[in-house]
């Protein structure tokens, strides 16, 4: 299935118990005191059928990032339709351009690529509800889990743009020690046929 | 023989047992329920719990299926990355030491709670516990302990937690609590689907050197075994078709280097076994 084939939904008009867990356009104060908007615009996915045939990329379909274990809220987890913010489109270009440099098959953890505001781990104040982020864990047979291969693939990602923005490999708060995170901060697309009039 | 007999005898022949095989101690705990009886020695003594924590861990898991806080299908994040008990640092545990090496290969992706409480017991997988104690919470697997009226097992943290272990905090049990623990799991503390799936776990046991060899070749044992450097233990349910099981848990310290401590254990089995067939069966009037 292609990627035209996504139909784009406003969360401003989902259903109050969607509302109440995505919190399309509502504002989240960050750690650090930095406040930003969740997503707004979102696809729809039918099915796990139909997420693993959106190819959002050549090596990446929808499936991949959006895997979550039952961290999930009940809702958002045991039934569909489900929900991926539109900038996930961006996401999986960004990932696709990454394993070409990187010359390997780049696998993204499971809870790794989106996740929802009501999510347990991190919750809406994670960039990963913004569908902009992925924690991958293993890059062809390398699973990365010490500083050397955490290096090396962190300064092939980083060299991408400046947008990019690469966990730094460790064991305290703000770091990693089993996976890499990337992320192109809080990016939020609106698609041409939406408007953003309330 | 009457019961006070046997406690005598058994309690003899064990403590010749330990003797011989140079046992630093050993805690061990019977109810029969054939006969009602019941023995104990050094039954209150605290050991290193070992991987006997994780029959705790399953009863906790299992409590929480039945609560609808968990559905044993829901599939859980793979990750080797867990938080100590001492001081919320990041460790990881040891694919080298742990018998499910296969688990580490789902790194990054998903695992079943059942298959995760499966790898848990059967392989004594060190990630599967850690794991699901990580999802449960200790002071949930806790109080389902005390809701289960379990008295001497002390869960304090998940498994290879050194930073834990060298300030003392550690998984720690008595031959009782550990037979009040396995009596939970018997009675009717979980709902009959999970007691029956919880007693299919055990059963499964994939290490059957110690309580299983010490028996008849058709008794089946619902178990699980632990061992660190000092540790020896098994703890189980043995079933004999000719009659009703019986519980036992047989805890046992050695000297790090010490060699034979299965057999020891083994042996234990062995004579807890003769023992038991010297029993009367319980009166009617009991």
């Amino acid at each position: 299935m292609r990627t035209e084939s996504l139909r784009p939904i406003d969360g401003l008009r989902l259903a109050e118990e969607y509302r109440a867990l995505l919190r399309p356009d509502e504002s989240e104060a960050g750690a650090n005191g930095t406040v930003h908007r969740l997503p707004r615009f979102f696809y729809e996915i039918g099915s796990w059928e139909e997420a693993h045939e959106i190819r959002l990329a050549p090596h990446f379909t929808l499936a991949e990032l959006m895997l979550v274990d039952c961290r999930e809220a009940t809702l958002l987890l045991r039934q569909f339709p489900h929900y991926v913010p539109c900038a996930i489109l961006l996401h999986a270009r960004f990932l696709e351009a990454f394993r070409r440099e990187v010359d390997a098959p780049v696998f993204i953890s499971a809870n790794g690529g989106y996740r929802s505001p009501a999510h347990q781990i991190g919750g809406a104040k994670s960039i990963h509800a913004w569908g902009t982020a992925a924690n991958i864990y293993r890059i062809g047979d390398t699973f990365l889990s010490d500083t050397k291969s955490m290096e090396k693939y962190r300064t092939i990602a980083a060299s991408l743009g400046l947008a990019v923005f690469v966990r730094p490999f460790g064991r305290e708060k703000g770091q990693t020690s089993d996976h890499l995170h990337i992320d192109l901060g809080y990016v939020r697309l609106t698609p041409r046929e939406c408007s953003e009039a309330s | 023989m009457l019961s006070v007999d046997v406690s005598n005898g058994l309690r003899e022949e064990l403590e010749a047992l330990a003797l011989k095989n140079k046992a630093r101690a050993i805690g061990v705990a019977l109810h029969d329920l054939e006969t009602g009886f019941r023995f104990s020695l050094r039954g209150d003594r605290w050991f290193h719990a070992a991987s006997t924590i994780k029959v705790a861990v399953l009863l906790a898991v299992f409590r929480a299926a039945d609560q609808g806080r968990l559905r044993l299908d829901d599939s859980l994040h793979v990750r080797n990355r867990f938080f100590s008990g001492a001081d919320g640092s990041v460790f990881r545990v040891s694919q080298d030491r742990d018998a499910t090496p296969e688990l580490y290969a789902a790194i990054g992706r998903t695992a079943k709670i059942s298959a995760l409480a499966h790898a848990m017991i059967c392989g004594s997988s060190n990630l599967a516990a850690n794991l699901l104690l990580d999802f449960v919470g200790v002071e949930y697997a806790r109080t389902v302990l005390r809701e289960a009226q379990v008295d001497g097992v002390e869960l304090r943290r998940g498994v290879e937690d050194h930073g834990a272990h060298e300030r003392a905090i550690n998984n720690e049990a008595t031959a009782d609590g550990l037979l009040s623990l396995l009596s939970a799991i018997r009675g009717d503390f979980l709902t009959p689907e999970s007691k029956r799936e919880v007693i299919r776990i055990l059963l499964e046991q994939r290490f059957n050197s110690m309580i299983p060899a010490g028996l008849p070749p058709h008794a089946t044992v619902a178990h699980k075994t632990g061992e660190i450097s000092t540790a020896c233990h098994d703890i189980g349910i043995v079933y004999l078709p000719e009659r009703e099981p019986y519980i036992a848990a047989i805890l046992t310290e050695f000297d790090p280097d010490r060699e034979g401590r299965r057999e020891t254990v083994a042996a234990i089995s062995e004579t807890i076994y003769r023992s038991l067939l010297q029993t009367k069966p319980k009166s009617n009037e009991d």
